[in-house]
This record gives structure tokens, sequence and C-alpha cells, in this order.
């Protein structure tokens, strides 16, 4: 009987073994394909940050209701102003529901634009986060257009550098049958940027065949304004070919005709940072151009960051979506406006020691301004990647490959920062300058006024040439000849 | 079959006068009938947010109507000792079990069947213009394979009713249905974290292979999100649907074994 009876249980846990191998041979990786939410892993990998309870209700069938009642209440924290409560929100609905196109574009900006110190400058150390949300949100939602396009124009607008990364994305969401015609156009944008301009004028002549097919098939106000703007700006890009003398440069005849950006300008850049209180420090410097529109680039960050690179870092560097930016790293990044030819700017990092921990002994300061991020006038001089541009002591042709771009780089130290031991307020002021650096004199922006060019100000000769004067056709050679 | 007929049928009654069953079915029915109204929650989701609503308190509630219906199904034979009644008849032991499994099913199936048609009604009326019978099909699909699911937690429940209490079956067929519905993408956490040994790798494994998989009947996810293209779909379906009957014979026969032993 006992035998019996075992023989009995022995068959049935066979026969549960068999289903087993069974299911998971053949019927469970067909469900997990075909069935089961997309980057399940993915998604799991990051729920074990997420308590359990979140877990169970993540797995349960509500996911979508759940991940709408979630983001109404990310709307109610945003109206209130309490931004760190919306990332966990963002994460977990993201999670919850990886269909949430809105979420996921809505998060990339949130991460990479809203987290800001006391002067309103972004905690780029979220920026990586911002594109793997982003890159994540297009796996997820690879039929669309829409997150390859805003992951795009994280790298477009807000990185503002690399913009190889920006035509990578954009060209992404090209291939995607749901494109608006006004998001193509950019990706005409980026193509210049990125310093593709032959590509950028071929991709809008493209464009504007298209738009043209479609105005003579359809006359509404919308098709012929798409056919416009895409005729001017062919039209815009053609001229600036001719002006900016790319196709001379690239025929080799480039010295037969006179060019906007021939010969190179010298923008005769120099720098100088002083530390006038802990964590405050003045930038001030020379900039040799004065139509308005520079900015220069300054970091201020750990001298041995890990994914730094000269004026950045690798914005890709990290896969995963972090809702914390790595506590012990400083990065600042600001734009210097240059304003009658020099720039001058009060950096306050004392009231914000979690975005500025200064845990290092070293720090690197770097200057950097590059043509291809300017506004169109000064590429008009400049050129789209800087043969209009140089400096006699910081012109640089090897941090940016095919670019001529200015980058300057200072050292300081801990101490110097925090003002400690030998460089204690009543001692000694640390204060560190680029080559060539000239002090301003008395009479020197003491209005803030922005002196127009043919407008300059009283008391206020121009001591060498600027910008102005070159820029005029057949006015002979430049200042500085590269 | 006569005798597992007439078992079925006198279940599917005693069934349907249960007032526990019938408030929550009714429940369910009225959440998914409201459900259009909380579909504001979601701007440009709204449709897949009352999809998912709508399917996941169809199938928690018949979670819910398939435990409370089967973990009382054997024990109340015996409290009300029915049980002596119909087992001094021409009736074996394994047709009672397997009768009342059958009467709690085709009960469970009329509930079901209802919230279902609650539901394609609700769509048809939202969706007026784009309803056809194709999507109306294609919804009616998931509720199905959550039949075949709730058949299967079915089976657990009267396979844990013939030796323990109501309760206690109660947490243990809904712990069961809760880890088959979660083991799959526990069991992936598992396999990928480098710092587990090996042994507890293939425990989780073995774990995965005996436990029913209660998660592979969710095919919501295609429906809600419409955006892919299923491939070998039928074939799928008939998988899921052996294995399941495979999984419910299991079960039973397991079931049978321990009731036939039992002192009643």
């Amino acid at each position: 009987m006992k035998k019996r009876r075992t023989l009995q249980l022995g068959l049935l846990l066979a026969l549960l073994f068999v289903q087993g191998f069974w299911v998971r041979a053949a019927v469970f990786p067909t469900w997990t394909k075909e069935y089961s939410e997309k980057k399940t892993t993915e998604n799991i990998d990051n729920l074990t940050k997420i308590d359990p309870a979140q877990m169970l209700a993540a797995l349960a069938g509500f996911r979508e209701m759940i991940a709408g009642i979630l983001w109404v209440r990310a709307d109610a924290f945003f109206d209130e102003g309490n931004y760190d409560a919306i990332l966990p929100i963002i994460r977990l609905v993201t999670i919850l529901d990886p269909k949430q196109i809105d979420v996921y574009a809505t998060g990339m900006w949130h991460i990479g634009y809203n987290f800001t110190d006391e002067e309103s400058r972004s905690d780029r150390r979220y920026i990586p986060s911002a594109l793997a949300l982003g890159a994540e949100g297009a796996r997820a939602n690879d039929y669309t257009y829409e997150l390859f396009f805003e992951t795009g124009w994280i790298w477009y607008h807000k990185i503002d550098d690399d913009y190889e990364k920006a035509v990578d994305w954009f060209e992404q969401a090209n291939d995607k049958i749901d494109i608006q015609p006004a998001r193509r156009n950019l990706l005409g944008m980026a193509y210049q940027r990125a310093g593709k301009i032959d590509r950028a004028r071929e991709y809008y002549y493209e464009l504007l065949q298209e738009a043209q097919e479609v105005f003579d098939n359809d006359s509404r106000f919308h098709n012929l304004q798409n056919r416009d703007t895409l005729e001017q700006n062919h039209d815009n890009l053609l001229v600036r070919m001719a002006m900016r003398g790319h196709w001379a440069r690239e025929g080799g005849f480039i010295d037969e005709f006179q060019y906007d950006t021939e010969p190179p300008f010298d923008v005769g850049f120099s720098a100088k940072v002083t530390v006038e209180e802990p964590k405050v420090i003045t930038v001030e410097g020379t900039w040799n151009v004065r139509p308005v529109g520079t900015r220069v680039r300054f970091i201020l960050r750990d001298k041995n960051m890990e994914f730094a690179k000269p004026a950045g870092m690798e914005w890709d560097s990290d896969e995963r979506v972090e809702l914390d930016p790595p506590k012990d790293v400083t990065f600042l990044q600001e734009l210097l406006f240059v304003k009658n030819r020099r720039f001058t700017k009060r950096i306050d990092m004392s009231r914000d020691p979690t975005m500025y921990p200064f845990v290092q002994d070293d720090y690197v300061i770097e200057f950097y301004y590059n043509p291809r991020s300017s506004p169109p006038h000064m590429q008009d001089k400049f050129g789209f990647n800087g043969h209009g541009l140089t400096d006699k002591n910081y012109l640089n042709t090897d941090v940016r490959e095919g670019q001529r771009v200015i980058f300057a780089q200072l050292e300081i130290s801990r101490d110097q920062i925090l003002r400690r031991g030998t460089w204690e307020i009543g001692r000694d002021t640390p204060s560190m300058q680029t080559k060539g650096y000239v002090e301003r004199t008395a009479s020197e922006n003491k209005i803030g006024l922005i002196k127009l060019p043919g407008q300059l100000g009283e008391g206020v000769k121009p001591e060498e040439p600027t910008l102005l004067q070159s820029e005029t056709h057949g006015a002979g050679p430049g200042p500085v000849s590269d | 079959m006569k005798a597992i007929y007439a078992i079925a049928s006198t279940t599917v009654g005693e069934a349907i006068r249960r007032k526990v069953l019938l408030v929550i079915l009714l429940i369910g029915v009225l959440i998914v009938a409201i459900a259009p109204g909380l579909s504001v929650l979601s701007a440009r989701q709204e449709l897949t947010v009352l999809k998912s609503l709508t399917l996941g308190i169809i199938q928690m509630t018949s979670a819910t109507i398939a435990i409370v219906l089967t973990v009382y199904l054997i024990p109340n034979e015996i409290e009300r000792r029915t049980i002596y009644t119909i087992l001094s008849k021409p009736v074996q032991r394994w047709q009672f079990l397997v009768g009342k499994y059958m009467g709690a099913v085709a009960a469970l199936g009329l509930m079901m069947g209802l919230m279902t048609v609650t539901l394609l009604v609700v769509f048809f009326i939202m969706q007026r213009d784009q309803a056809t019978m194709t999507t109306m099909l294609e919804l009616a699909k998931v509720p199905m394979m959550y039949f075949i699911q709730m058949s299967l937690l079915a089976a657990v429940a009267v396979f844990f009713s013939t030796f323990v209490s109501p309760i206690v079956n109660f947490f243990m067929a809904g712990g069961t249905f809760v880890v088959g519905m979660m083991f799959s993408s526990v069991l992936e956490t598992i396999k990928t974290n480098s710092e587990l040994p090996q042994a507890l790798k293939a425990l989780a494994t073995l774990i995965h292979s005996i436990i029913p998989n209660f998660q592979m009947f969710n095919v919501q996810n295609p429906v809600i999100n419409s955006t892919s293209q299923i491939k070998g779909e039928t074939l799928q379906y008939v998988n899921l649907g052996l294995y399941a009957v495979f999984y419910i014979a299991v079960l039973l026969i397991g079931g049978i074994l321990i009731f036939d032993r039992k002192e009643v």
C-alpha cells in the first residue's frame, strides 16, 4: 500500500517536472517575447531601488492606472515647486508604464533643466540621467519619433556641443513615419552644427522638394508655410556657404577671392579668476569682439573627474537612470556673456553645498568657445568650423576634432576655493590668470550699457582693430593673421 | 459522467446563491461600468488607462471569486455533513471532487462572462465610431485567457482544500497566485545577479518550474498598447490552454489521491 502511494506521488512529481520543462522550453519564452512588457529586465533592474509594495503594484494588473494617478500627483508637486519629489515619481511611472511618452519627455526635461543652484545654473551632473531616461523611453517606444527627437534635443540644446550625437538621434527620429514636418527641419541645423554642411544643404533641398510636392497637392496655409520656411533655410545656407568660403576652401581656392572668414580674426582671449570669498569667485576677461552674442563657456570641475573631457564630460557615459547624481562630484558650467569686449561674472557657489561639495583637493578651470554654438552673425565671421577664428595664445584644434575652438585651462586647489590655510581671508587672495591677461581700465564698463558698433561710449577708444572693422568686405587684411 | 454533471450543476446553483460572491461580482461590474469616468487621469492615454483599469478589475475580481468560491467547496460539505449523503450514493470520491471543481469553474465562467460583457458594452459605447468586431474580439481575448488562469487558480485552491482549512487555504492559494504572477520577474533578477551563488539560482529555477506560471496568462499588454504585431498567437494560446489543462489535471489527481485517503 505504502509502495503504491510512493509510486503515485513519484509519478505526480514527475509530471510536475515534465510540465516545468515544457513551459520553460516552449511556452514561457514566447510569452516573454510577445506579451510581456518590453524591456522587462531593464525595468526590473530599476525596481531594485523601489520598495516591495511598489514592486507588487508594478507587477499587478493596474500599472497604467497607478502610473496615471502618480503622474497627476507629480503635477501637483511641480506646481508646489517640490522638484525633488517629482524625480522618484517619474522613475516609478516610467517603470509602471513604459508607454507613457509624455512622462519620459517631461521627465527628461525636468531632470535636465530644472535642478539648478541659487543662481539658476543647471546641475549638469543630472544630464547623463536625463539622456539615459530618454534612451530608455526611445527603446520602449521605438514606433514613434517623439523620444528620439526629445533625446536629440537635449544633445542639441542643453549640451550644445556634441552635435554628432544630436544628429544620430534626430536621424533616428526622422526614420519614424509619424514625425512632423517642422521637427524634421531641425536635423538640417544639427547637420550644420555637426560640421556636415554639404549634407545639411542636400537635406534642406530634399525637404524642400517634398514640401513643394505636398503643397502642390494640398495648398493649405501650413503647407505653404513649411515650403517657404524650407526655401528660406536652403537659401540662407547657400548664401552662408558662399560668403563663408565653404566651397572655396574645399576647392582649394580660398586665397583667390575675398571671403568673410578670411583672414581669421584674433579674438584676443584672456581671463582671470579671483576667489573673493570661500566658494565665491569672480571671472573676468577679454574678448576682442564688439558685436553682442558671444558667450564663453566656463567650467569649474574636479581635476580627476570620471568621464571628464575638455570643456565638458562624456554625457552619455551612464546608461542607468540615477535619481541622485554623484554627491561627491563638483561640476559647474556657466556662460560668460561678453559685453564691450570684456566679460565679468561673479559666481557664488557658497549657497549650494550639495551641488558644489568640493571634496577633492584639486580642480580645473576651463574656458571654451566653439563657433558651432555661436549665433549666425558670429559664424559669418568665424565660419562653420572656426576657420575665421584665431587667438595667438588659445586657439585649439585638438580638443574638438575638425574644429578650431578657443580653449584654456587653469588649475585651482581646494584650499584656494575655500580660502583656507595661506589663502585665508585677510592673507593672500587666490587669483590666477591666462597668458596675456589685460586688466580693465578704470573707464571700462563704468556703465552697464552695451556699446553697439558705431556707438562707442564717451572716453572709450578702440585701442586695436575689432571684428566690426574686419567685417567690411574688401577692407583689407584683418588685424591678426593665422 | 452523470454523477459529475449532477454535482457540478448543484455547485453552480450554490455559488450563484452565495451573497459574498455576488457582492464581489457586483463591485467588479460596477467599477468596470464607471471606469470611463476615471480616464481623465492621463492625457493622451485615456484608452490605455481605461483598458488597463478595466482588465485589471476583471482579473482581480475573478481571482478573489475563484479563491473564495473554491476554498469552501470541500470543507463546507464536510462541515454540513452533506458529503455523507452524497458518498453513500453510487458516487466515487474522485467524481465528487471533479464535479465540485467543474461546478466552480462553470460558476466562475458565468461571473467572468458577465464582467466581460459589461467591458465590451463599455468599450462599444466609448468607441462607437471605431468599434469593430475585430477590436471587440481582440479585447475579449484577454478575459478569456484570464478565465483559463482562474480555472488553474481554482484547481490550486481545490487541491489545497483537500487537506487544509478554508482560512489557511485562502492564504495558500492567494500566495501561490501572487508568487506565480511575480516569480518569473523575480527569477530574471536572480539570474542576472552575479553575486548570488549558483545553488540559489538553481533552486530559483526549480521553483519557477514547479509553481504554476500564472503570469503567462497575462496577455493584456499588446491589447493595452497596441503597437506591436504578435507572432504565432494561436500557437501560443493553444500551448497556454494545454499547459493549463495539464497542470489542472495534475492538481486534481493530486487532490483525489489525498481526498481518497482522507477520513471524512
